[in-house]
C-alpha cells in the first residue's frame, strides 16, 4: 500500500485521537529497565524506547484466562459461547512482536479454526514501531529477518528524526490516517531517509548465530539425542517462564468453573506450559516428557523444527524474552552455539 | 438439594485462616446459602457433636491432645479438608522440628516445661487421610472457594504443581532477583496468584515445595546471585520444617 508521514509533534494528537473511542495499549515502563503492555490515555505514559515487554502482546489475543462459554445443566446441556471483546489499539509493536502475532494467526486460523481468537482479533488495530537498533544482547531477530517489517500491522511507524515514516498496510490503517487528519504526504526526502536507515540497519543487525535459516531445522533434527538437552535440563527449574513469555507459545488447558449452585458455570481456557512437570502426564501416571531436558528440547523443537514442517515457518521471533526471563540463564543463543558446536 | 453440614476446626494455629474465611465478604453469603455451617469458633458459639459432611481443619498436630482431636474429627466427617500451611505442611509451628523438643520446651516454658506436653510438629496428612488441601499462610480466598466447590461437587481439586514464578510473571512483576532480593517463588508451588509479590513482598514458601524441585539448579541460581544456599534452606524451613521424604 502507500505511505504517509507523521510529524513527532502530532504523535500526542494521534494518541488523543485513538483514546477517544477505544482502549489504547502500549508499552509502559516498570522498574529495573523492564516494560509491560498496559492501557494508556496519554503519550507521556508510553515508553517509545521499550525493550520487549515482560509478557508479549499475545496476552490480549489469547488472555491467560478467558471464558469460552457459559453452561447451565438445568437446561439439559445448554451452552452459550462467549467472547469478551472491546475495540483496542495496540501501539508500539516491534517487528518481533508483529511476527509473533502472525504466527498465532496462522495457528488459530488452522483447522479446527479457533473462533474465539479469530473474532477477538478482528477488533484490534495494530500499530507497529520499527527498532532502529538492537534492544539488547538477548535479541536474535536478525537471524530470522524479524528486525525488518514483514506485514501483520495496520500502520507501521519508522522514526526518521523529526517525523515517522508511516507504512499503511490495511484498509483499517488507511481509514485511521484519513479520519485523524494528522498525517501528511510522503516527500522524496523522507523516502530517501527511510532507505538510508534500512541500509544502516543491515550493518547494525547481523545474524546473531552462525547458521543459515535453511540449516536451522536440520540442526534440530540432527541433535535430538544431544547431550546439550541433558545439560540444559540440569539447569532448568521448570518454572515455565520461557513459554509464558514467548510470543508464539499458545498451549492451553480447559477447566470448568462452577457457580456455587454447581449447575451453572463457565468453561475457562487458561495458559499451560510444556515445561511443567504434569504437562505430559497422562492417565495411569505415565509421563512421556518426565525429564526437564526432554521438556526443554520439546520447546526448542516447537520453535525451530515442528512448525517448519507444518507451516514452513520458524516460530521464534527473535525477541529474546525466553533468555531474558530465565533465572537459570538458559540462553537461546548459547543453546544454538552448543548444538552447532556438537554437530560440527 | 439438601445443604451439607460443614464445620471449621482449629488445632495449633493462629486461627488466621478462619479469619480469612470470615473476611470473605459477599462470597460468604453465597457459601452460607449452600452449606449448613454448624461449628466455627471465630463466628459461632455452638459446639454440636453430630456427623459432618465436610470438616475444615486448620493448624498442625503438636501434641497428643491435637492428635486425639484430629482422629475424632476424621471419624465424624465424610470429607476432611486441611486448610492453611500449619495443617497442610506443618507451617511455622514446624520450625520447632529443627531442635530437640526438651530444649524448646525449656526455653518457652522454663521450669513449668513438664506441664506442657509437646511432640514433633506434623501436618494432618501424616496422621489421617486428607481429602483436599488448601495451602497458604494464610489461605488464598479464591482457592478456598475453588476447593469448596470441588468438595461440594465431589470432584478432585488439582493444586498447581508449578512454581509461583508462573503466576508472578502473569502479573508482570519485575523479578525479585532482578531487584537483588531473595525470593522462594522459584521452588514454591503456585496457586496464590503470587499474592505476596504482587504486593511488594517476597515469597516465603508458605505453600510448600513444588514436586520434584530442581535442587541443584536452584543452588546454581542462588550462587549466581551470590546467595548462600544455607540462607535459603533456613528461609525454606520457616514453613517446611515438617516435610517428610514421602511428602514430595
Amino acid at each position: 500500500m502507500s505511505g504517509v508521514l507523521l510529524y513527532k509533534s502530532e504523535l500526542c494528537g494521534l494518541i488523543h485521537f485513538l483514546v477517544a473511542d477505544q482502549t489504547v495499549i502500549a508499552p509502559v515502563p516498570l522498574t529495573h529497565g523492564q516494560f509491560k503492555f498496559a492501557a494508556v490515555t496519554t503519550l507521556e505514559e508510553i515508553a517509545l524506547d521499550a525493550i520487549p515487554t515482560l509478557l508479549p502482546p499475545k496476552k490480549y489475543f489469547l488472555p491467560p484466562q478467558e471464558s469460552l462459554l457459559q453452561y447451565d445443566t438445568t437446561q439439559g446441556e445448554k451452552m452459550q459461547a462467549e467472547v469478551a471483546i472491546e475495540e483496542t489499539v495496540l501501539f508500539g509493536l516491534h517487528t518481533c512482536d508483529l511476527a509473533g502475532i502472525q504466527c498465532l494467526d496462522m495457528v488459530f486460523a488452522d483447522r479446527p479454526k479457533d473462533l474465539h481468537y479469530m473474532i477477538r482479533k478482528q477488533h484490534f488495530t495494530l500499530i507497529g514501531l520499527e527498532c532502529n537498533d538492537y534492544c539488547d544482547s538477548s535479541a536474535n531477530c536478525a537471524m530470522l529477518f524479524n528486525h525488518l517489517p514483514k506485514g501483520g500491522y495496520d500502520l507501521f511507524l519508522t522514526d526518521l528524526g523529526d517525523y515517522y515514516f508511516v507504512d499503511i498496510n490495511t484498509h483499517k490503517g488507511d481509514l485511521l490516517v484519513e479520519k485523524s487528519g494528522l498525517f501528511v504526504p510522503v516527500t522524496p526526502a523522507a523516502q530517501d531517509n527511510l532507505q538510508k536507515l534500512r541500509q544502516i540497519k543491515t550493518k547494525r543487525f547481523k545474524s546473531e548465530i552462525p547458521i543459515r535459516y535453511q540449516d536451522i531445522k536440520p540442526l534440530f533434527e540432527a541433535s535430538f539425542e544431544s547431550n546439550v538437552w541433558t545439560d540444559i535440563g540440569a539447569k532448568c527449574l521448570a518454572c515455565g517462564n520461557c513459554t509464558n513469555a514467548c510470543p508464539t507459545c499458545y498451549c492451553f488447558d480447559i477447566v470448568d468453573e462452577p457457580e456455587f449452585d454447581l449447575t451453572r458455570g463457565k468453561r475457562l481456557r487458561i495458559w499451560d506450559s510444556c515445561q511443567h512437570e504434569n504437562f505430559a502426564r497422562i492417565a495411569g501416571g505415565e509421563n512421556f516428557r518426565k525429564e526437564r531436558g526432554d521438556r526443554q528440547r520439546h520447546r526448542y523443537n516447537r520453535k525451530f523444527h515442528y512448525p517448519m514442517e507444518r507451516y514452513k515457518q520458524i516460530f521464534c521471533t527473535g525477541c529474546g524474552r525466553c533468555s531474558r526471563t530465565c533465572m537459570a540463564r538458559i540462553d537461546l543463543k548459547e543453546t544454538f552455539n552448543a548444538l552447532i558446536e556438537e554437530c560440527r | 438439594m439438601s445443604r451439607p453440614t460443614v464445620a471449621f476446626f482449629e488445632l495449633a494455629s493462629c486461627e488466621g485462616c478462619q479469619l480469612q474465611v470470615a473476611n470473605l465478604g459477599e462470597e460468604l453469603l453465597a457459601i452460607l446459602d449452600r452449606i449448613d455451617l454448624v461449628e466455627f469458633r471465630e463466628l459461632l458459639t455452638e459446639r454440636p457433636d453430630g456427623p459432618l459432611d465436610i470438616a475444615f481443619v486448620e493448624g498442625s498436630v503438636v501434641n497428643a491432645e491435637c492428635e486425639a482431636r484430629l482422629h475424632a474429627i476424621r471419624q465424624r466427617s465424610e470429607l476432611l479438608i486441611a486448610y492453611g500451611s500449619c495443617a497442610t505442611i506443618g507451617g511455622v509451628n514446624a520450625m520447632a522440628n529443627g531442635r530437640p523438643i526438651s530444649e524448646i520446651q525449656a526455653e518457652v516454658y522454663g521450669d513449668q516445661a513438664e506441664r506442657f506436653a509437646a511432640a514433633r510438629v506434623r501436618p494432618l496428612h501424616q496422621l489421617v487421610p486428607v481429602d483436599y488441601f488448601i495451602h497458604g499462610c494464610p489461605i488464598y480466598p479464591d482457592e478456598l472457594i475453588k476447593v469448596l466447590k470441588a468438595a461440594l461437587a465431589h470432584l478432585p481439586y488439582n493444586i498447581p504443581d508449578y512454581a509461583v514464578c508462573v503466576e508472578c510473571l502473569l502479573n508482570e512483576n519485575v523479578c525479585m532477583y532482578e531487584k537483588k532480593v531473595t525470593c522462594l517463588g522459584p521452588v514454591t508451588r503456585a496457586g496464590c496468584n503470587a499474592w505476596c509479590i504482587n504486593n511488594g513482598n517476597v515469597c516465603y514458601g508458605c505453600r510448600g515445595l513444588v514436586s520434584n524441585p530442581n535442587r541443584a539448579g536452584a543452588e546454581a541460581v542462588l550462587s549466581r546471585y551470590h546467595l548462600d544456599s544455607r540462607l535459603i534452606a533456613n528461609k525454606m524451613l520457616m514453613y517446611n520444617g515438617a516435610l517428610e521424604p514421602t511428602d514430595e
